[in-house]
């Protein structure tokens, strides 16, 4: 797959920009569908693949670095914040961010896993440091790495019931009370300079 | 009779019986030991050496991730300049950047030149304070009167321009507060950096300079300070990258990796400075990769004195920020490390989720790697020299 490249009017192909081409190489290496909107690399490739993908990105790829690991919660029905505007996919997106220490390139790799036993497998046997990421993950989105060996807390009491950072755990706080801020927004002032001013202020 | 070499060998089984000591189990905290925050480590301890240390998070976890989701985009400015509260300002920067990619608006030069004199501040300091700290806790208390004293001198320049020390909340979605006054009048009225402001940032950044140096005659000449430090806690540089260690810990082993050399978040591009490296990777190195650094961020904040142009301070934005929808990642080079938020919009007046990766997580992650096999007494020489701060860890 390959992202859009733009043509120039003779009909051959322009050089792509280095990101669409570092997307491109970086899907080829893994398997995936690239993208690069808003000048982030991500690359979709499919859950059972999830560590083989990885796995090539670190050595096909060449990314040794790990940057983050983390989820979303697709949700229409959400008990905090905003709905999405549009109807999204009912998903927990799992996201590994993977980058080099040489350029300063970085792809983030994505697969969608169902919310119903949500259950992907473990990076820690690629990157050690991959731990507390899927610990975090693990514990605020309710998902099962298969493979990670310690599964405790690391944030929360380990008595803790729920996983907080699913759009249907409620913020308590707020609904006792409504959020304060609601009340009290202060106006901007009309008069914000926004021309140019030719002096330098502050010398 | 016994020649030399069996002399040898029957010294060396004397001496290598070891006597039976029970593993035990030794509970550190919950207190960091410099109040970097709140963190408690469980060990494993042979005698006087470490075997396993099993660190527990969450005294400091105060769920912005979550929090993110029910305020606007201003509100979560004031949020995210507590989370490394020594550099409060640097955190701001990467968030507002994102927004501002997923909004497709872009700040007027002035601003981000302000944006880039801030953070360099920042990072001076968050290391002046580390300059302190770490020899306080290998028992040198004098650097930390020097250390102090100009660090005070560099927030005072910062408060009196953002209104305060540790948490500026200075950045708006365009660019940075216009308005500094109170009352009609004053907003009225063309607000900008306040008089006399870049001569007082120059003034510091020579006084920071000269401390710098009487903080190197004060540590090199200390050979307690050199002997608690050299070769103690060596971090490879192999060992660094798997686990995500970024900043000044990484560059200490020797990778010269600097965010600010590679992309164009801010106008680093046109600043001159170097990136000075460790070589071995142990803890006296991170400690000189510090001290390097504050002296490479005042000569970026004397060359951006001098470059900044003139122009507004905020882009046209409307008054009730909506982001459209859409997803960035933006990074950035922050003192003790890569700070980034992954930043998801559907639309709202708020993101629809926001994953904050933060420097200190990644960092104190390696943490049972690096203790394993060290001695109680180097744990403090260690862990002071990765400069962690735990709101930084738990978010």
């Amino acid at each position: 797959m390959s992202t859009n490249q733009p043509e120039d009017t003779d009909g051959v192909p322009a050089e792509p920009s280095p990101l669409a081409a570092f997307a491109d190489e970086v899907a080829a290496a893994v398997g995936g569908t690239p993208s690069t909107d808003h000048g982030t690399v991500k690359v979709r490739v499919a859950a059972e693949r999830w560590a083989e993908a990885v796995e090539a990105a670190r050595d096909a790829a060449g990314l040794p670095f790990l940057e983050f690991i983390s989820a979303i919660d697709w949700a229409n029905d959400v008990s905090v914040g905003d709905p999405p505007e549009e109807p999204v996919e009912e998903r927990l997106e799992v996201l590994c961010a993977v980058g080099d220490v040489v350029e300063g390139r970085l792809a983030i790799l994505s697969a969608d896993i169902p919310k119903e036993a949500p259950s992907i497998a473990s990076l820690t046997h690629l990157y050690p440091g991959a731990e507390w990421h899927e610990r975090e993950a693990a514990e605020m989105f309710g998902i099962h790495f298969e493979g990670l060996a310690k599964t405790d807390h690391l944030y929360l009491p380990d008595e803790f019931e729920g996983n907080p950072l699913r759009k249907s755990f409620a913020l308590l706080t707020r609904e006792v009370k409504p959020w304060p801020g609601d009340v009290d927004v202060e106006d901007l002032p009309d008069a914000v300079p926004t021309g140019p001013s030719t002096e330098n202020p502050g010398a | 009779m016994l020649d030399q070499h069996a002399i040898r060998q029957l010294s060396e089984v004397s001496v290598s019986v070891e006597i039976e000591t029970p593993e035990m189990t030794l509970n550190i905290g919950p207190q960091h030991p410099s109040t970097h925050g709140v963190l408690r480590l469980v060990a494993k301890v042979d005698g006087e050496r470490i075997t396993d240390v099993d660190p527990k998070l969450g005294y400091m976890h105060r769920g912005y991730e979550k929090l993110s989701e029910v305020r606007t985009y201003p509100q979560i400015m004031a949020l995210v300049n507590r989370i490394d509260w020594t550099s409060g300002y640097a955190n701001e920067v990467p968030f507002v950047v994102a927004a501002e990619r997923l909004l497709g608006v872009e700040p007027p030069e002035r601003a981000k030149w302000i944006r880039l004199i801030l953070t360099e501040m920042a990072r001076v300091s968050a290391h002046l304070l580390f300059m302190g700290s770490f020899p306080l806790e290998l028992g040198a208390t004098t650097p930390l009167m020097f250390s102090l004293r100009d660090r005070e001198r560099v927030l005072d320049v910062m408060e009196s321009l953002t209104g305060g020390r540790f948490h500026p909340n200075f950045n708006r979605i365009g660019g940075v507060k216009p308005a500094a006054g109170a009352g009609k009048e004053m907003k009225k009225q063309v607000q900008d950096l306040p008089a006399g402001f870049l001569a007082e940032t120059r003034d510091a950044m020579v006084k920071v300079r000269s401390t710098c140096d009487e903080l190197e005659q004060l540590i090199m000449g200390n050979e307690i300070f050199l002997a608690r430090t050299k070769g103690i806690g060596i971090l490879p540089p192999d060992v660094a990258v798997s686990y995500g260690v970024t900043g000044p810990n990484l560059r200490a082993s020797g990778v010269p990796f600097d965010l600010r050399t590679m992309t164009d978040y801010l106008p680093y591009d046109q600043v001159d400075f170097e990136v000075p490296i460790g070589e071995q990777g142990d803890s006296f190195d991170r400690w000189w990769v510090r001290l390097q650094e504050i002296r490479q961020a005042t000569r970026i904040v004397d060359q951006a004195v001098d470059k900044i142009p003139a122009g507004p301070l905020l882009a046209k934005v409307p008054k009730i920020i909506k982001v459209p929808k859409g997803e960035t990642y933006v990074r950035a080079e922050n003192p003790k490390g890569i700070m980034g938020y992954y930043l998801v919009s559907e639309g709202g007046q708020g993101p629809y989720r926001l994953k904050i990766r933060s420097a200190s997580f990644s960092n104190l992650s390696m943490l049972p790697w690096i203790l394993e096999g060290v001695l109680i007494p180097d744990l403090l020489a260690v862990m002071g020299s990765l400069d962690f701060v735990l709101g930084d860890v738990d978010r």
